[in-house]
């Protein structure tokens, strides 16, 4: 099993959380679904939201994640999405979230 | 529904984003550094928040469905051009940033935003609109121009001392509204603050008016007055209209300016007065002076602290306040929901030349929240009102209790406050007297003279 990563986490956002990582999880989701339908469109809205709120939470990777996305949605590059998608699954079963007081 | 600019101490924000994740970490981080938060997912829905909470600040994404963050900002500025908004967005593109300060946007965060980065930004742009209520000055005038803000840190400095303070400016502006700002953030606050319009009182009561006058100083002088400067120790006698006032007057103004001392029209003793005089006029005082219809030794004695006011349409910036301020206002007096001018009208009253200034302003809502059923007042109601705005906007009942309330302030005056006479002379019984007197909230003791001899 690939290594842990752990994420330290502003305590005053620690109810926040749970909810963020859920909305992501969605995200892998709805990512492959629209890339069933070649809606780039929204791919790139999802990649665009990710990148806007990931650092601010504390997860700079997702940041990262949403930035690449949005431009492979510019490119309707689909297997790069997929790629980014399955990247972002495994992010997402990796990471322990630190809540430190 | 509640306003959360009165409640929030630091001020209220008003979030929009249509990312859900978004909304909960900005109101987590302004809520956590003391704001009031309102969200919105939507620039419409920002639209109706902002209606219903009128936040200090508005903090909008710009990449949006629907309606994106520059078509917000233009909605908002409609409605309230001061309104400091700070935009948000993902791709920091320079044509946008360009665009969004060009829209008046106060400031550009490009996300991933950092929570310190925010806060700095709306703390920064929040003050300014909140200075209006900071002071004294602020909660007695309305502003938010550079003008006024020059004027009011004058009037601040010379609110500590006791100098005498000369107000200049056309009709309507507000002078006395700055004089007994004045008063009330000096030491003498908890003393009275007095007006007197030297124009509106005929020149040989004007004396007696100022300076008292002792039983039998003259005609109908049945009973000793001790006079305004007297009524005003250790307060604030503000002479409006000093221009009016009578070469002879002004010599005698002097004598009480020069040696704090007062002497009643027909006594030989003079008494210490401790008044700060604050006097003010529409007039050229200086042409005055140099036409020989003012003495310049006076002049000079009263302007020692020069303060102007502008003329409205020099402080096109404070119309929007002023209209809401005057809106607000008239709801709270008539408990009727508060209107608000549509956005065309908005623009078009701020940059109108009201002559009338101020005064023309509050005549100019009046027929407006009057004439208009809906919440919203056009633009065509708006270009009436100042068409029409020589029409004094009174209804008859206002108009006819306006002359009730002189008619018996002047019975009063020539009764020395003996209601039984006042009310003979006024054709009614006593009871029926006392009951007019109520109704205007009249104090006849206010008339009434001492009727000793000291």
């Amino acid at each position: 099993m690939a290594a842990r990563i752990p994420i330290q986490i502003d305590p005053d956002l620690a109810d926040l959380i749970p909810g963020f990582l859920d909305n992501r999880r969605n995200d892998v989701a709805r990512l492959r679904a629209l890339l069933g339908q070649d809606d780039f469109i929204e791919i790139r809205r999802i990649g665009h939201s990710m990148k806007g709120a990931g650092g601010g939470y504390g997860f700079d990777a997702i940041t990262e994640f949403g930035a690449e996305i949005e431009k492979a949605a510019l490119r309707a590059d689909a297997a790069a999405i997929e790629q980014l998608a399955a990247a972002l699954q495994d992010y997402l079963l990796r990471i322990d979230v630190i809540i430190d007081a | 529904m509640e306003t959360m600019a009165e409640n929030a101490e630091k001020g209220s924000v008003l979030i929009v984003d249509d990312d859900q994740d978004m909304l909960n970490l900005l109101r987590k981080w302004l809520e956590g550094a003391g704001f009031k938060v309102a969200a919105a997912a939507s620039g419409s829905e920002a639209l109706t928040q902002y209606a219903s909470t009128h936040p200090d600040i508005v903090v909008t994404d710009l990449y949006m469905e629907e309606m994106d963050g520059l078509t917000l900002v233009t909605h908002l500025h409609a409605g309230n051009p001061l309104l400091p908004i700070i935009m948000l967005s993902g791709h920091a593109q320079i044509p946008d940033a360009v665009k969004a300060t060009h829209l008046g946007t106060s400031a550009f965060l490009t996300k991933p935003v950092a929570r310190e980065d925010l806060i700095v930004e709306v703390e920064r742009h929040i003050r300014p609109q909140r200075r209006d209520s900071a002071t004294i000055f602020g909660t007695a005038m309305v502003y938010c121009s550079d003008i006024m803000i020059n004027l009011v840190e004058q009037a601040e400095l010379v609110a500590q001392g006791d100098v005498t303070v000369f107000i200049s400016g056309e009709t309507g502006t507000g002078k006395e509204v700055l004089a007994r700002a004045i008063h009330a953030a000096s030491a003498r606050r908890d003393h009275p603050f007095i007006g007197v319009n030297c124009g509106a009182i005929p020149e040989q009561l004007l004396e007696s008016e100022l300076f008292g006058h002792e039983r039998g100083a003259f005609t109908g002088a049945n009973n000793k007055h001790e006079g305004l400067f007297v009524a005003a120790d250790r307060g604030t006698l503000f002479l409006d209209e000093i221009g009016d006032m009578p070469l002879d007057l002004q010599v005698k103004l002097l004598r009480v300016l020069q040696d704090f001392e007062v002497r009643p029209v027909g006594s030989t003793r003079s008494h210490a007065v401790n008044v700060r005089i604050i006097s003010a006029t529409h007039n050229n005082l200086e042409d005055l002076v140099k036409n020989g219809e003012f003495r310049e030794d006076l002049y000079y004695r009263l302007n020692v602290v020069p303060l102007h006011m502008p003329r409205l349409a020099e402080r096109p910036d404070d119309v929007p306040l002023l209209l809401d301020h005057f809106l607000a206002l008239h709801a709270k007096k008539t408990g009727q929901d508060k209107k608000r001018f549509a956005p065309d009208a908005l623009a078009y009253l701020a940059g109108a030349s009201w002559p009338g200034n101020i005064r023309q302003l509050v005549n100019a809502i009046e027929l407006c929240v009057t004439l208009t059923k809906s919440d919203i007042i056009p633009l065509s109601m708006a270009q009436r009102a100042l068409r029409e705005e020589p029409v004094r906007v009174k209804t008859l009942k206002d108009a006819k209790a306006e002359f009730e309330r002189n008619y018996l302030v002047g019975v009063l005056r020539v009764t020395e406050g003996n209601v039984a006479n006042a009310a003979r002379i006024a054709g009614r019984n006593r009871t029926e007297f006392y009951k007019l007197l109520n109704l205007y909230d009249i104090d006849p003791a206010h008339y009434r003279v001492s009727t000793s001899g000291d």
